[in-house]
């Protein structure tokens, strides 16, 4: 029997095994560990790596490697330590990868692209003919290709997959979701990664956003209704709870006087909101209600320190329902989301990231 | 606490200088080892172990069995314990005529060293120091009179740097390619200059202290 000390090495060094980012070839548990906390920090350095994983030194130099050759991770600059010897930051390269996020919602259908580190490059909306119905998945997938032709060639074939964020209950009417997630595979010979809408905000917050490096919060988003997801330990809890909160921008615009123009206003991503005067008011108050209440009784059991509230509405009234709680709950910090461009089409966008680079 | 650096190597490390006779020889703040030292500053500890004409594994039939990197290693290494780190650069001298090696068996010879290495364990407290595999600059093809004994050993220079890192993948060990800073000197194509020597250092103090060392 041969000293298999002397047999020979793998063939290949570890970066070449991957021929690409688009073969899904399976990342080590070891890679995958080193990549999440790349994704879960702003930068960090190998010793840090080393001592959230227990990795040795020589493994993450080899993986670390490795993932500069295939450019997903650069270099920054030595930086000189108060103590100790100056230390090497890593991050991601923002054009490591490329992923392209979709969000079927009541109203409209958002496309976005977004770079390795959650920035939006590219973004449209698609505005349902009727509220609460899509049966527009060719229109769809005419949309992704134009999205990603917008990319250079090279950075085309860096894009790690789509992410599809849907609604549950489904809409009303529209495919079927498994129909739905089939047909894009197969139309756009990407992998394609499925997550309820809400719970797909809430991851984009997460990676990208006002939650990147929280380990726990709670993340609300107020669309047409009020829903939430708490995050514990960065893994989303309840993923596909179906219960929300009628205190969302359908209830205000019941409150509006029939026929009112601005209530066309509210659904349109407008940088602001037209006065409404009272129905404003009463309606910010009944959310900022519920947002304290669901907040308060999660208190019981958990020693939350922030709250995200994400949305498309105006910045400024998510800001004002945010004092509102920090009113009420002096000891939670409550913090508008930065996805708010589309909150659930940025966080279908990472899916493909967290469901190709990163650890359960 | 002293971190101590072990560069295990060759003339290249002794600090041969370039077209000059053999006694000739690169003062330490000069050498790639001593240029490290300063960089790395007080906390370090930098021990040179180069030997011209070191090979990996091989007993040189002509400047005899000296030369064997191997044989001299365990003793080395015994005499220097503890050792935080061992860089070990070698490899040019297994591409001399009389050896006839392809590049993969001169990475097999560093792997060897490795293994020895990781036996004895002369880390910090018996444990497995760090290892840096660097791979030496490519010759140039102009070898002035050392072509007879270096005879093919010029594109075979050019693939140690691929081999050297399958190895270090494969072995986990740190690894650089001495071949993105320098290059050999024309002077006689297979040694490297005093500015090559202090770009390898520069470049190689950056890679151990990336390596990430708990503070003291």
């Amino acid at each position: 029997m041969p000293d298999m000390r002397f047999a020979p090495p793998n063939p290949l060094r570890i970066a070449d095994r991957a021929s690409g980012l688009n073969s899904l070839s399976v990342r080590s548990h070891n890679e995958r560990l080193v990549l999440s906390l790349l994704l879960q920090n702003e930068a960090t350095t190998r010793l840090e790596i080393g001592e959230k994983t227990g990795l040795s030194a020589q493994t993450i130099s080899v993986i670390v490697r490795s993932l500069e050759q295939e450019g997903l991770v650069v270099r920054g600059e030595a930086q000189k330590g108060r103590v100790g010897p100056p230390t090497t930051p890593l991050m991601l390269n923002s054009e490591g990868a490329y992923s392209v996020g979709v969000s079927v919602g009541y109203r409209n259908t958002h496309i976005v692209v977004v770079d390795f580190i959650g920035n939006v490059q590219h973004q449209r909306v698609m505005p349902h003919k009727t509220a609460d119905t899509f049966d527009a998945p060719e229109a769809l997938a005419l949309e992704i290709h134009q999205a990603i032709a917008g990319l250079s060639q090279s950075r085309q074939t860096r894009i790690a997959g789509v992410g599809l964020a849907l609604p549950t209950p489904p809409i009303r009417s529209g495919p079927d979701h498994d129909v739905l997630h089939r047909y894009l595979e197969a139309e756009l010979g990407l992998p394609v990664f499925v997550q309820n809408d809400i719970t797909a905000a809430a991851g984009g917050e997460s990676l990208f956003g006002a939650a990147r490096q929280l380990q726990d919060f709670l993340f609300f988003y107020l669309g047409a209704r009020l829903h939430g997801r708490l995050v514990l330990n960065h893994q989303i809890y309840n993923g596909n709870s179906p219960l929300s909160y009628d205190v969302g921008v359908l209830a205000l615009e019941r409150a509006l006087p029939a026929g009112d123009a601005t209530a066309e206003k509210l659904w349109g991503q407008e940088p602001s909101w037209p006065p409404m005067g009272a129905p404003l008011a009463a309606w910010q108050q009944a959310c900022a209600e519920s947002l304290v209440q669901l907040t308060q009784s999660l208190l019981q059991f958990i020693e939350l320190k922030t709250v995200v509230l994400s949305s498309f509405v105006p910045a400024d009234i998510c800001a004002a329902l945010c004092t509102l709680i920090r009113r009420e709950i002096p000891s939670v910090n409550a913090v508008v989301g930065r996805t708010s461009a589309a909150p659930k089409a940025v966080g279908a966008a990472s899916l493909p990231f967290s469901s190709r680079f990163m650890v359960n | 606490m002293t971190r101590t650096v072990l560069c295990f190597g060759d003339s290249n490390t002794h600090g041969q200088i370039p077209g000059r006779g053999p006694l000739e020889r690169y003062r330490r703040e000069q050498r790639w080892g001593g240029v490290l030292e300063g960089l790395l500053g007080p906390g370090w500890q930098i021990i040179e172990e180069g030997l011209s004409g070191r090979t990996t594994v091989h007993d040189d039939p002509i400047e005899g069995s000296l030369k064997n990197g191997r044989t001299y290693l365990r003793p080395c290494l015994q005499s220097h314990t503890p050792l935080d780190l061992i860089i070990i650069m070698l490899g040019t001298n297994d591409l001399k005529r009389r050896f006839n090696m392809p590049p993969s068996e001169v990475a097999m010879g560093i792997g060897c060293l490795v293994h020895d290495i990781r036996e004895l364990s002369p880390g910090p407290a018996g444990h497995d120091p760090e290892i840096m595999i660097v791979a030496p600059p490519p010759m140039l093809d102009d070898l002035r009179e050392w072509e007879s004994i270096f005879s093919g050993a010029q594109e075979k220079s050019r693939k140690l740097a691929l081999e050297f890192e399958i190895m270090a993948d494969s072995l986990e060990a740190h690894f650089f390619d001495a071949g993105t800073v320098c290059q050999c000197s024309p002077a006689d194509g297979f040694h490297i200059d005093e500015a090559a020597h202090r770009q390898l250092g520069e470049a190689l103090a950056q890679e151990v202290l990336a390596i990430g060392w708990a503070d003291a």
